[in-house]
């Protein structure tokens, strides 16, 4: 299979929080044929990048919507539920970024493993909704989580479906780093220490040698660029066009995993403990 | 002209009927698409809904660990829907359900701040405490406070987030409403007062118009003797309906839909109301009284006295199940015409039983259709509903003050 080139974009812009300003950010990413909008920035979180996402939902065709997630204020409980509304309201285009805003990386850590548990409480073929039986639900694919960690404590199950990806796409900053199995996608600068992860994009600045990092890419050392922006509709334009040699053809349908070939490696709480 | 109407839609994953779900107008599937609720949105738009309403609960349905296998759920997070819904709609509000027990007022203040700026100033908070027992567990709790300490946290909780609101709107400028607006939906003499010191809006139970009216006269003076106005306050009482050609015909509709209410339904909604696991016994059995006085964590004495009489005159565990199912806790149940529910409507507002509806679809979406239909046509002929909606926020739609007086500087 071939390798597909992924772009990946963060916004921590105040202005993503003007519906007028979101909705040209998310239209100028899509044309540009960024894989993964970062929403927030892991030392800019203003707004609920989570409202923000599920705002987009209903915008997005291929776009991945990466909302930071901040164990500052999170719970897993409440990010279970609503990560799970959104990768549905978007057809399975979701990604998470946890990050610790000041906090350590072994509460980060946790809440991604709790989340995980809770959403793991749920089988992916649950449901029956059958009108004529009266059945809805094989209650024998769903079970409390029972997750026990270093800072959280969550029963569960939780009121959430297991959402559409099964996992939305776990992204790590290392700039904010966690240590768990499964990271999907790192995003890290030259030179800087980063967990394993099956992707590893490099962080450049809006106005790199797009060329260069062409090379870089074929060559197998990194996976694809994340770029901060700083002014996201002329960046976004330019990039998208210099890039567009690697990023056309590249597939556009199916969920986020689908498209990046990033298949749900940890089907459940139990692999990861073990 | 009549006084204006105002109207809620309370939507409940597929309907408020637990057998709605199988009803052929409901679409159970739907709950997990875009597309559904994309079409919900317009749906009430086209009607001049004031607002959306979801409820909200921190804990799955069920009963220890065992998830119900007749009811429709899981359904998804409120706040997402809602986030999503404000992208494709332009004046309806939108109203979350949302914990002061188990939010941080940091997270909730940011969580609605967001809100309000991305649906242009549609955002309400229906601010509950959360009672079921169940919940705790999932916040690393054993148990939930009492309910007076968890009327006080919420007190407490509001205030944070207000002062949060004030310090966000002074540094990155007000969002379109400064805060959402409150809705609280306390019953008991402590809610009622949490309601009277806040409430813009108060969701009720109201099954006849003579308690609508004592209740809205209550609330009235304790809004007074909190020292606010009570015209800016909208008590909004459930309603839920069954609508078709003739009464006769509505009667039968309502009896179809609770018919596909199964035995097997029935003792599982019986099993979660009771907090006791009752699907191993047997339907034709008697009613296991002691082994749910045993299991339950809701109040003995009450439950004990509910179960007395059925139990003493023999009435099997299915049959009991059943009578639960089609018994309405608490809210107006209206079956009938669509002209005969608009006069209904009407006449309570009149009567000063209510300032509007909070409607309980009993099924998703094709109830909620046919009164966006039929009966806001009749409504607007009387003059009883709006044309056209009056501007863009949500306190605008419900004729309330634009700005809150605990938000200025």
């Amino acid at each position: 299979m071939t390798r597909s080139f992924i772009l990946s974009a963060g916004i921590g812009d105040p202005a993503l929080a003007d519906p007028a300003m979101a909705a040209q950010f998310v239209t100028a990413a899509e044309t540009a044929g960024v894989d993964l909008l970062l929403l927030g920035r892991h030392d800019s979180l203003l707004f609920d990048p989570q409202v923000i996402a599920a705002w987009a939902a209903p915008r997005v065709s291929r776009l991945g919507l990466v909302p930071l997630v901040s164990s500052r204020i999170a719970h897993p409980f409440h990010v279970a539920r609503s990560l799970s509304a959104i990768d549905y309201l978007s057809g399975g285009l979701l990604g998470w970024c946890p990050v610790a805003q000041g906090g350590s990386a072994a509460q980060l850590a946790d809440l991604v493993r709790a989340t995980r548990a809770l959403w793991d409480g749920w089988d992916d073929d649950c449901l029956i909704i059958d009108k004529e039986s009266g059945r809805y639900l094989d209650t024998t694919k769903v079970r409390p989580s029972n997750y026990v960690g270093t800072h959280y404590a969550v029963r569960g199950p939780v009121n959430a479906m297991r959402p559409k990806q099964g996992h939305p796409v776990l992204v790590c900053d290392a700039a904010s780093p966690f240590a768990v199995p499964g990271i999907d996608v790192v995003i890290a600068a030259e030179g800087q220490a980063f967990p394993a992860a099956a992707r590893r994009l490099l962080r450049v600045d809006p106005d790199v040698d797009i060329a260069a990092m062409a090379v870089r890419f074929a060559a197998g050392e990194i996976d694809g660029l994340h770029v901060d922006l700083i002014n996201p509709v002329v960046e976004l334009a330019r990039i998208g066009k210099a890039l567009a040699p690697i990023t056309q053809g590249r597939p556009s349908a199916g969920t986020l995993r689908e498209r990046l070939g990033l298949p749900l490696t940890l089907r459940n709480i139990h692999e990861e403990i073990a | 002209m009549p006084r204006p109407i105002h109207l809620w839609a309370f939507l409940q994953g597929i309907g408020h009927y637990p057998s709605g779900w199988r009803h052929p107008g409901a679409e159970p599937e739907g709950v997990f698409t875009m597309d559904y609720y994309a079409r919900v949105g317009r749906l009430v738009e086209k009607g001049r809904f004031d607002a959306i309403v979801f409820g909200d609960q921190l804990q799955s349905r069920g009963v220890r660990g065992r998830t119900p296998e007749h009811l429709a759920m899981p359904t998804l997070d409120p706040m997402a829907l809602l986030s999503a819904i404000a992208s494709v709609t332009q004046h309806v509000g939108l109203v979350n359900t949302l914990s002061t027990t188990y939010w941080s007022p940091e997270g909730l203040a940011e969580r609605f701040a967001t809100m309000d700026r991305m649906s242009g100033g549609r955002a309400g908070w229906n601010i509950v405490t959360t009672a079921h027992p169940d919940t705790a567990p999932n916040f690393g709790d054993e148990d939930l406070p009492e309910k007076s300490q968890r009327y006080k946290m919420a007190a407490q909780t509001v205030a944070q987030a207000q002062a949060i609101w004030r310090e966000r709107n002074a540094a990155l400028g007000p969002s379109p409403q400064a805060r959402p607006v409150f809705v609280q939906a306390g019953q008991s003499g402590d809610g009622r007062d949490f309601a009277a010191s806040i409430a813009e809006a108060i969701f009720c139970s109201a099954p006849t118009i003579e308690e609508g009216i004592a209740f809205r006269n209550d609330m009235r003076a304790r809004v007074a003797a909190a020292g606010r106005d009570p015209d800016a306050v909208r008590i909004m009482p459930g309603l839920s309906f069954i609508l078709a050609e003739t009464e006769a015909a509505a009667i039968a509709k309502d009896q179809a839909i609770l018919d596909l209410a199964d035995e097997a339904l029935c003792i599982e909604y019986l099993s979660e109301s009771l907090n006791c696991d009752l699907t191993g016994f047997d339907p034709a059995g008697p009613i296991p009284v002691d082994h749910i006085l045993s299991q339950t964590c809701f109040p003995k004495a009450d439950i004990g006295r509910a179960l007395e009489k059925p139990a003493a005159i023999g009435l099997p565990l299915g049959k009991f199940a059943s009578g639960y199912v089609r018994t309405p806790r608490g809210h107006n149940v209206f079956r009938g015409t669509a002209s005969q529910l608009a006069n209904m409507m009407i006449q309570w507002v009149e009567a000063g039983a209510c300032d509007g509806f909070t409607l309980q679809p009993a099924y998703m979406p094709g109830e909620l259709e046919i009164f966006v239909e039929e009966v806001v046509p009749i409504l607007q002929a009387a003059g009883a509903l709006r044309m056209d909606y009056p501007g863009s926020t949500l306190r605008e739609t419900m004729g309330l003050p634009r700005w809150p007086a605990d938000m200025a500087a």
